[in-house]
């Protein structure tokens, strides 16, 4: 049985997608005698089932060699297409971490959007999700993970504007796709540009085709710049980042697993890719220096939000700007340990916002408050949350972050200096979202505010106990330090910098009804950080007016100058044929004249290129 | 075996047209059904019998015809034309199921689809040079009239325009044909590419280029498009899919069969400025899709820029391209057919095409639910989204190019991030949103109206999930196409040689000479 599962562990994407696909009458509105909760029951029941697979999985290939499987998809002329399968410890665990929380973020739907008409399409294309997602946890081919990534583009295309009726969700979805598309599309030109150059897109021949590679330098940067675009797109990188904040108009559970398992996605590709990264210096430093751009950039705007999910959105960004600085000095492994524990941090953190968003029917800080006394899970999940992410207790990140800076105490130092400056203003942004949504004072909207439904509350209590353990496994994956090994210095630096940010946090004044500071100055940078330096302005008088202009520009050429000519012509011609006809006057002696005058007009037309012709070629 | 595919369309109009009396819409609408039905089975059935790893023409039927012109009837076919004859028995059927019942002068409007269909699949059929000609012309006709009769308001124009482009493009390439037949001292015109091998290179560049333009103007290249939107906005939307689907396929088929297998060197020599064009002709036609404000134009400005590809891909003319070509004409023909349907869906429902009217049509209650969520696919399989066929054909049609021509075949591929960028203004203006006011009290959508949507979104995803079951069809033809020609596998060569391990300085040289077109050698050298 359990050979028959590890054999068939390709089959665990399959889950997702049959559910999703079972679920399309529902979805799409054919039938509607039901309701919607049976098409949701069986989304859950595949996700169980898809769970429970790739745990007996894990549990079986433990303390083994990684497999790998091929499987022929197309192969024709010179091309062969097969997919490379891998499977080992680290991407079954990946893959029993999406289901996992597919599974919890699937329970909260049922709680969170009760009421919902549309449930069986959210459940369709969480379905689809989890399978793109796992998916991409299992392949080893980077043809796969491409189409996988354009997969997972188009369910958030789908699940962003999913409350499609809103005209700022319309935007965020348009947003979404088109960032990452251009992401996308620059990968896919690195994908194309590889299979030519290297013969085969699976990643281990890839690595063995970047070891004895010889590019010329400027190919190697194109390459690696290309590679780099795609994972960019989704781990909302500079400057490719004004999604994720956008994104924050979906459904809640959909952010859940975006914030986690989505944007760890890409990272996941940008880690497998690292390989031939390596081949282009400029590549790398352009890593590091998007990775830095990105975490001290968004670090600083997440403390300028007053919407609960984009003042955490902003942090995912920062988070995986760590984590493309860590590809970039070539530490995958530490990239990895951090991935997992954002992710579930992240996970949880989402859950406890979703639980107060629901409650309190608000998003807008400003108006909450005094929330911990009323929901003590949603606080409780939020605090373990939140030191999930900094270095205060000795939690997961805390280890991660750890591993980071013993890593990279030799690398230029300035790193480091990014790493405490990010944790600090992340400690700082935390503490101030704590202190606005449960602390202090109620209001209006926070005053009745009971703790929600079991269907929120289990998943998210669950995902307490697993936050608070991430520690245990990592003990258990002996990714731990020895208790002599650990570097004081950097324990002190990481608790320190944790903790200025939260006294910093915890002293700020932060008004109730605060809207503007007094000081002008004050104002310009918090308007500054609050729209996001003012990107998608940018990015509006650039890149946008520019299509638009050049659409504009050949839409009026098309219209007035080449259809404009064809349609002269015929006037041209019809005109002639008018005036023409006033010369059947009677007088035979202009008919000839006429006649005359055509025959050698047609004559030497029909001579000229003939004489040409013939001169040349016989 | 082959003549049934055209002369039961042919029977089924005649029937329709000459059926004494009481010939009611639904009766003539039946015998069309079955005509195209069968046909389409009929198809299927020669596929079941088609011998994919057998290069050449298979099923040949040979009838002498006009002896003295060198006119022959004969027909066969190979990987190249079979898969477009299936897509052409296939949209036949769904052009005629989702054509309106109550339509006006039904007598002669489905005889002139069966007309059509028969002229288009004798098209892909013959053999014979003029054969080909005389079905490229009769398809003319049934459409030409098809446009001016049932069309839009502004009919006379756009049928007119049409005719005047198509019978230009049927002068071009008669005169080709014709130069081909006699320069080289022939009699016959059955297709035989060795023997334009003996006339000298000026001369076969010279009728490429005819063939390119007439087969230009059909495609259509930039800028011998205008004709298409006018067409297609003017047509009904069982046109538009013919038109779409089948139609446009008549040119890159033509360039592919007679330009290509006749003209090798030529072929060759002018392939870095075919390139150039097929870019050309990508960009523009995608960034005129984004500033159209009609849905149907927006469609028909999309086919201009996918057509491109397909022309991209054939100017590489390596063996994988040349699949690609094959692939991505199929792509094209079903996905643009599915957003034309669902287009004259939507048409029908709400009165308007207009993106500044509609929104909000994917409401579940009063709005189009289903339609919506197919237009979904449709749009994402154009966009070239991975798990459907556009995806698939778009890869290979770049990863065939890139070895060749690698800057054109990059700039090509911004067309697919503007694909997107117009299909998502498209999705986010006319189905997301509020329902308008203007278009409150839709109609109900009939099962009827979905069908045909259905069973193309369901081919489109099974052929993207699986290729093989296309592309093992017209491997074997379409990599004979390269190699039978001495240019032409000396390059296919150096392109095995750059997939290879260290084919980098071939792949940096042929950079350069994309960057270097190289120049038309004179035609004064080749004098003797």
């Amino acid at each position: 049985m359990n050979l028959f599962l590890f054999l068939n562990s390709w089959w665990v994407p399959f889950y997702g997608l049959i559910g999703a696909i079972v679920t399309l009458p529902w979805a799409m509105g054919t039938i509607r005698r039901t309701g919607p909760r049976p098409a949701a029951y069986f989304n859950l029941l595949m996700t169980v089932l898809a769970f429970v697979h790739s745990l007996v999985v894990l549990k079986d290939i433990w303390n083994q060699e990684p497999q790998s499987f091929l499987v022929t998809w197309l192969k024709t002329a010179d091309l062969d297409l097969s997919f490379a399968l891998d499977v080992s410890p680290v991407t079954v665990g990946a893959a029993v971490l999406i289901t996992g929380l597919s599974l919890l973020a699937q329970i909260y739907t049922l709680g969170y959007m009760e009421k919902d008409w549309a449930l069986a399409r959210f459940f369709a294309l969480m379905g689809f999700f989890e399978a793109a997602l796992s998916g991409l946890a299992l392949s080893d081919s980077l043809f796969l993970s491409y189409a996988l990534l354009e997969m997972l583009t188009l369910s958030t295309y789908l699940l962003v504007g999913f409350w499609y009726a809103q005209p700022l969700v319309v935007t965020a979805a348009r947003d979404a796709f088109l960032t990452k598309r251009v992401g996308d599309l620059l990968l896919l030109m690195g994908v194309v540009a590889l299979a030519t150059m290297a013969g085969s897109l699976n990643f281990s021949d890839l690595n063995e085709w970047a070891q004895t590679a010889n590019l010329s330098p400027v190919n190697a940067t194109l390459l690696g710049l290309a590679l780099i675009a795609g994972p960019a797109g989704k781990c909302a990188q500079f400057p490719l980042h004004l999604w994720l904040d956008e994104a924050m108009e979906g459904p809640n559970p959909a952010s859940v697993m975006r914030n986690s398992m989505v944007v760890a996605g890409g990272a996941f590709v940008l880690f497998k890719l690292q390989p031939i990264l390596s081949l282009s210096p400029v590549a790398l430093n352009a890593l590091v220096v998007i990775g830095t751009v990105t975490a001290v950039g968004a670090s600083l705007v997440s403390i300028a939000q007053i919407d609960i999910k984009r003042a955490l959105s902003h942090s995912t960004s920062a988070y995986m700007g760590l984590v493309f600085i860590a590809v970039g000095l070539q530490q995958g492994g530490v990239a990895l340990v951090l991935l997992f524990t954002h992710a579930i941090a992240k996970a949880l953190l989402f859950m406890s916002a979703g639980s107060v968003i629901a409650t309190t029917n608000t998003q807008d800080l400003t108006e909450m408050g005094g929330l911990w006394s009323r929901m003590p899970a949603t606080t409780t999940a939020y605090i373990v949350g939140a030191t999930g992410m900094v270095t205060l207790l000795p939690l997961g990140s805390f280890w991660a972050k750890l591993q980071w800076v013993e890593n990279f105490i030799t690398a230029p130092p300035w790193l480091v200096g990014v790493l405490l400056l990010v944790n600090g203003l992340t400690s700082l942004n935390l503490t101030r979202v704590f202190r606005l949504v449960f602390w202090g004072h109620s209001q209006p909207k926070t005053r009745r505010a009971p703790e929600v439904g079991w269907q929120m509350a289990l998943p998210m209590v669950s995902l307490t106990v697993v936050t608070l353990l991430v520690p245990l496994l990592l003990q258990q994956w002996q990714l731990l330090p020895s208790w002599e090994a650990i570097n004081r210095l950097a324990v002190v630096l990481l608790v320190a910098s944790s903790a200025t940010g939260l006294a910093i946090g915890s002293m700020i004044h932060l008004q109730r009804a605060w809207s503007r500071p007094i000081k002008l100055s004050w104002r310009v940078v918090q308007d500054l950080l609050s729209y996001d330096f003012y990107i998608d302005r940018l990015y509006g008088v650039t890149i946008v007016s520019a299509v638009a202009l050049m659409s504009r520009l050949n839409a009026w050429i098309d219209r007035y100058v080449v259809d404009g000519l064809v349609n002269l012509v015929g006037l041209a011609t019809i005109f002639g044929g008018e005036s023409l006809k006033y010369s059947s006057s009677g007088q035979s002696q202009t008919y000839v004249l006429t006649i005359l005058l055509g025959v050698c007009l047609l004559g030497l037309l029909v001579s000229w290129p003939l004489g040409f012709l013939i001169g040349w070629q016989f | 075996m082959l003549s049934a595919l055209i002369w039961m369309p042919m029977l089924g109009a005649a029937l329709i047209g000459f059926w004494p009396k009481g010939m009611n819409p639904n009766r003539s609408r039946l015998i069309a059904l079955v005509a195209a039905g069968a046909a389409c089975l009929w198809t299927l059935v020669i596929v079941s019998q088609f011998n994919p790893s057998h290069v050449g023409q298979q099923f040949s039927e040979f009838i002498p015809w006009i002896e003295t012109l060198g006119l022959n009837y004969h027909l066969g076919v190979d990987g190249l034309s079979l898969p477009l004859l299936v897509l052409n028995g296939l949209l036949t059927c769904i052009a005629i199921y989702s054509s309106d019942v109550a339509i006006q002068r039904f007598r002669l409007y489905y005889a002139l689809v069966l007309v059509l269909s028969a002229g288009v699949a004798g098209a892909f059929l013959a053999q014979d040079l003029l054969l080909f000609f005389l079905f490229y012309e009769l398809e003319l006709i049934p459409l030409y009239l098809l446009i001016a009769i049932w069309g839009g308001h502004r009919r006379g124009y756009a049928a007119t325009k049409f005719l005047i482009y198509t019978a230009i493009s049927g002068i071009l390439i008669l005169a080709s044909f014709l130069g081909i037949v006699w320069l080289s001292s022939n009699t016959s015109f059955a297709y035989d590419p060795s023997r334009t091998q003996t006339l000298p290179l000026a001369t076969q560049a010279l009728l490429l280029l005819m063939l390119l333009i007439g087969f230009g103007i059909k495609m259509p290249l930039v800028p011998l498009h205008t004709w298409l939107p006018d067409a297609h906005v003017e047509a009904s939307t069982p046109v538009s899919v013919l038109l779409a689907g089948v139609l446009l396929k008549l040119g890159t088929y033509g360039l592919l069969r007679f330009g290509m297998g006749l003209f090798p060197d030529a072929w060759n020599l002018l392939g870095p400025w075919l390139a150039t064009w097929a870019v050309v002709s990508v960009l523009y036609g995608s960034f005129t899709a984004i500033a159209q404000k009609d849905m149907k134009k927006m469609v028909a400005f999309s086919s201009i820029g996918h057509m491109g590809y397909v022309l991209l891909a054939a100017a590489a003319a390596t063996p994988l391209s040349t699949l690609a070509t094959v692939l991505q004409m199929v792509s094209h023909g079903l996905i643009s057919a599915l957003m034309f349907l669902l287009v004259g869906v939507v048409y029908k429902k709400t009165g308007s095409r207009d993106l500044d009217v509609l929104s909000g049509l994917l409401n579940p209650e009063r709005g189009l639910p289903l339609i919506g969520s197919l237009m979904v696919l449709g749009v994402m399989a154009s966009a070239g989204t991975p798990g459907m066929i556009g995806f698939i054909s778009e890869f290979l049609v770049f990863r065939g190019s890139f070895p060749v021509f690698p800057v054109q075949t990059l700039l090509s591929m911004l067309g697919t991030a503007l694909t997107a960028v117009y299909f998502l203004n498209l999705m986010n203006r006319v189905f997301f949103g509020r329902l308008s006011e203007q278009v409150i009290n839709l109609p109900r959508v009939q099962w009827s109206d979905r069908y045909p949507a259905i069973v193309l979104a369901v081919l489109i995803v099974l052929f993207g999930i699986q290729p093989n079951w296309l592309v093992h069809w017209s491997e074997p033809t379409t990599t004979a196409m390269n190699a039978s020609f001495p240019v032409l596998t000396l390059r296919t060569h150096n392109f095995k040689f750059v997939t290879s391990q260290e084919g980098q300085e071939l792949f940096s040289h042929a950079f350069k000479r994309t960057l270097a077109l190289p120049e038309i050698p004179s035609p004064m050298s080749h004098t003797p």
